[in-house]
C-alpha cells in the first residue's frame, strides 16, 4: 500500500541576507562574535497535517511563492522536513524542474540513459525503452547531437519523455502540463492520463485549474506555506477563484 | 552503513556512465588525451632531472627519474582529486535538485576519473622502470593492488570532505589550492624522503601521504615488498580519514541541499 503521511511538517530556509560566507569570514566572525551578514529564515511550510493514501490524486493550488513546488520536493526527499515527521511509504517518481538535470556535452542518447538509471533503470530495461522514449520526444536526428545545443522546449520534451516512460507507484508532478508547443501538450495530457491511471498515488501542482479538476480527486489550496482549505477539487477551486477574483480589484 | 552503500550500488549505472562520459570528454576519444594527461609529470620530472641531482650533488639520475615520476603522478592523484572534489556536488547539483540519491555518489564520480589517470600514470611509470632499472622484483608489484585499494578510499573520502565543506564555504577552493601547495613541500614528492633529517625528518614522517608514497615506492623502484609496520600505519590513516569522510556524509547528506 502507498501512501504519504506528514506529521506537523515544517520547512525553514536559512539563508544569508548578502553573499555566501567564506571560511575566512567565519572565523572572523566567530573571533570577533559579531555577524555583519545574518541569516533570514524563510519559513517555506509551516505544521502541514496530511495524509495522502493509495487512489488518492491530490491537486494543489496556490499562487506564486506559496510553498506548491517545495512542497513536492519535500514529498520527493530532496529537502528533509526541519520539524515534523514524513513518512512515505512507495517508490516516488517525480516530473519537476524538467530542464534541469541534463548533461550538457552528452547527447541525447546519453542524456536518456543517465536519467533512466537515476530513475532506476538498469541497461538492459533501458534499452526495450530506448526507441520508444525517442519516438515520443520527436527528437530524430537531434538526438545524437549534445544538449546543449538544444532550445528549451526539446529539452522538455526529452526530459518529459524519459520522465513519463516508468511506470510509478507515486507520481509527483509539478506543471508539466504546460511543458512544449501544443502539438506536444496534447501528447503529454493523453500520457498524463495513462500515467494517471496506472499510478497507485498522485500529487500534482498546477496552475491550469481546469486540469485540477479532471484528473483529480482531491485538492487542497496552499497559501504562505500553511494548508488553507482542502476538500473536493470542486471547492478547493471555487473558493479559490473565488478569493483570486476578489485579489484583484483590491491590487489594482 | 550498509544501506547507504547499498543505495550507491543501486544508482551505480548513473555513476558509471557519468564517470564514462567525463573520460571520453578528456580523452577525446583518441589517445591524444592520454598524453596530454601524462604530459605534465613527464615534462616536470625531466627539468626536475636537470635540475635537482645538481643540488643534491650525489644522486643518480636514473634512479632519481622514476622516483620523481612515481611522486608527481601520486600528487597529481592526490591534488585533482581534492580540487575536483571541491565541485563535485555543484556539478551534481542538477541530479541532487531532482532526486535523492546518496551525495557519495558525486565525490564517488571524481575519484573513479581520477583514478583511472592514476592507474594510466601508473603504467608510464612502470614502462619507466623497466627501462632504467630494468625487470628485477617484480612479483613485489602485486603490493599495489592492496596500496591502490588504500589511495582510492583516501581519494573517495578526501572528494566527500572537500565536496561538502566547499558547499558551506565556497572559498574552500582556493584554500585548499593553498594547502596543497605546502604540503606538496611537506611530502617527498621531489625529494627522497631519507634526505631530510633531524627534525623536520620526523616531521615528514608524521605525514601519511610520506608512507603512501613510500608503498608505491618501495616495489617500483627497489622492488620489496613494503613493511608491514608502512602497511598498517597506511590503513589507519585511511580508517580515519575514511571515518571522517563517513560522518560527514551521515550528518549533511540531508541538510546539504540547504547549502547548494
Amino acid at each position: 500500500m502507498t501512501s504519504i503521511e506528514l506529521d506537523n511538517v515544517s520547512l525553514m530556509f536559512r539563508v544569508r541576507q548578502n553573499r555566501r560566507l567564506g571560511l575566512k569570514d567565519f572565523i572572523v566572525n566567530q573571533m570577533f562574535r559579531k555577524s555583519a551578514n545574518p541569516f533570514m529564515e524563510i519559513r517555506a511550510l509551516s505544521n502541514i497535517n496530511l495524509t495522502i493514501r493509495e487512489g488518492d490524486r491530490l491537486g494543489i493550488v496556490g499562487h506564486n511563492g506559496a510553498g506548491k513546488s517545495t512542497m513536492l520536493k519535500l514529498l520527493a526527499g530532496i529537502y528533509p522536513p526541519t520539524a515534523g515527521k514524513l513518512t512515505v511509504s512507495g517508490q516516488i517518481s517525480s516530473l519537476f524542474d524538467l530542464q534541469l538535470g541534463f548533461e550538457p556535452e552528452a547527447s541525447g542518447w546519453e542524456n536518456i540513459a543517465y536519467r533512466g538509471y537515476l530513475q532506476g533503470e538498469t541497461p538492459r530495461t533501458i534499452k526495450s525503452k530506448l526507441t520508444e522514449i525517442a519516438e515520443f520526444s520527436e527528437l530524430g536526428e537531434f538526438l545524437n547531437s549534445p544538449v546543449r545545443h538544444y532550445s528549451s522546449g526539446m529539452l522538455v520534451r526529452l526530459a518529459f519523455s524519459v520522465a513519463s516512460a516508468i511506470d510509478p507507484e507515486i507520481l509527483l508532478v509539478d506543471e508539466v502540463l504546460s511543458a512544449g508547443d501544443m502539438a506536444f501538450q496534447k501528447k503529454c495530457r493523453q500520457r498524463m492520463h495513462e500515467m494517471i491511471a496506472k499510478a497507485h498515488l498522485i500529487v500534482m501542482v498546477s496552475h491550469d485549474l481546469e486540469a485540477v479538476k479532471a484528473f483529480c480527486n482531491r485538492a487542497i489550496w496552499i497559501d504562505h506555506g500553511q494548508i488553507c482549505l482542502a476538500g473536493s477539487p470542486h471547492e478547493v477551486i471555487a473558493a479559490y477563484t473565488a478569493a483570486m477574483s476578489g485579489a484583484v480589484p483590491k491590487a489594482a | 552503513m550498509s544501506q547507504y552503500m547499498a543505495a550507491i550500488w543501486k544508482c551505480r549505472y548513473f555513476w558509471l556512465s557519468l564517470v564514462q562520459m567525463d573520460l571520453r570528454g578528456r580523452y577525446r576519444r583518441s589517445m591524444l588525451g592520454l598524453g596530454w594527461s601524462l604530459l605534465h609529470p613527464i615534462v616536470l620530472t625531466m627539468v626536475l632531472c636537470v635540475v635537482f641531482p645538481r643540488i643534491f650533488g650525489d644522486m643518480d639520475v636514473r634512479s632519481y627519474a622514476p622516483m620523481v615520476l612515481v611522486g608527481l603522478c601520486f600528487w597529481s592523484f592526490i591534488s585533482t582529486t581534492t580540487l575536483g572534489g571541491c565541485q563535485c556536488l555543484h556539478h551534481g547539483e542538477r541530479y541532487i535538485r531532482q532526486y535523492p540519491a546518496p551525495m557519495a555518489i558525486y565525490p564517488l564520480r571524481t575519484v573513479l576519473g581520477s583514478s583511472f589517470h592514476f592507474g594510466m600514470a601508473l603504467v608510464v611509470v612502470i614502462v619507466l622502470r623497466f627501462l632504467l632499472i630494468g625487470f628485477s622484483g617484480v612479483a613485489s608489484f602485486a603490493s599495489l593492488v592492496p596500496t591502490f585499494l588504500l589511495l582510492f578510499v583516501v581519494g573517495w573520502s578526501l572528494a566527500l570532505i572537500a565536496g561538502f565543506v566547499t558547499a558551506y564555504f565556497p572559498d574552500v577552493q582556493h584554500l585548499s589550492e593553498v594547502g596543497l601547495q605546502i604540503l606538496f613541500y611537506a611530502t617527498p614528492i621531489i625529494y627522497p624522503a631519507d634526505k631530510i633529517q633531524g627534525k623536520l625528518g620526523a616531521l615528514i614522517n608524521l605525514n601519511p601521504l610520506t608512507t603512501f608514497v613510500e608503498l608505491l615506492r618501495e616495489p617500483l623502484l627497489h622492488g620489496h615488498w613494503p613493511s608491514v609496520t608502512q602497511f598498517s600505519f597506511a590503513l589507519r590513516a585511511t580508517y580515519v580519514i575514511a571515518a571522517i569522510a563517513a560522518m560527514t556524509a551521515f550528518r549533511l547528506q540531508k541538510k546539504i541541499i540547504f547549502q547548494l
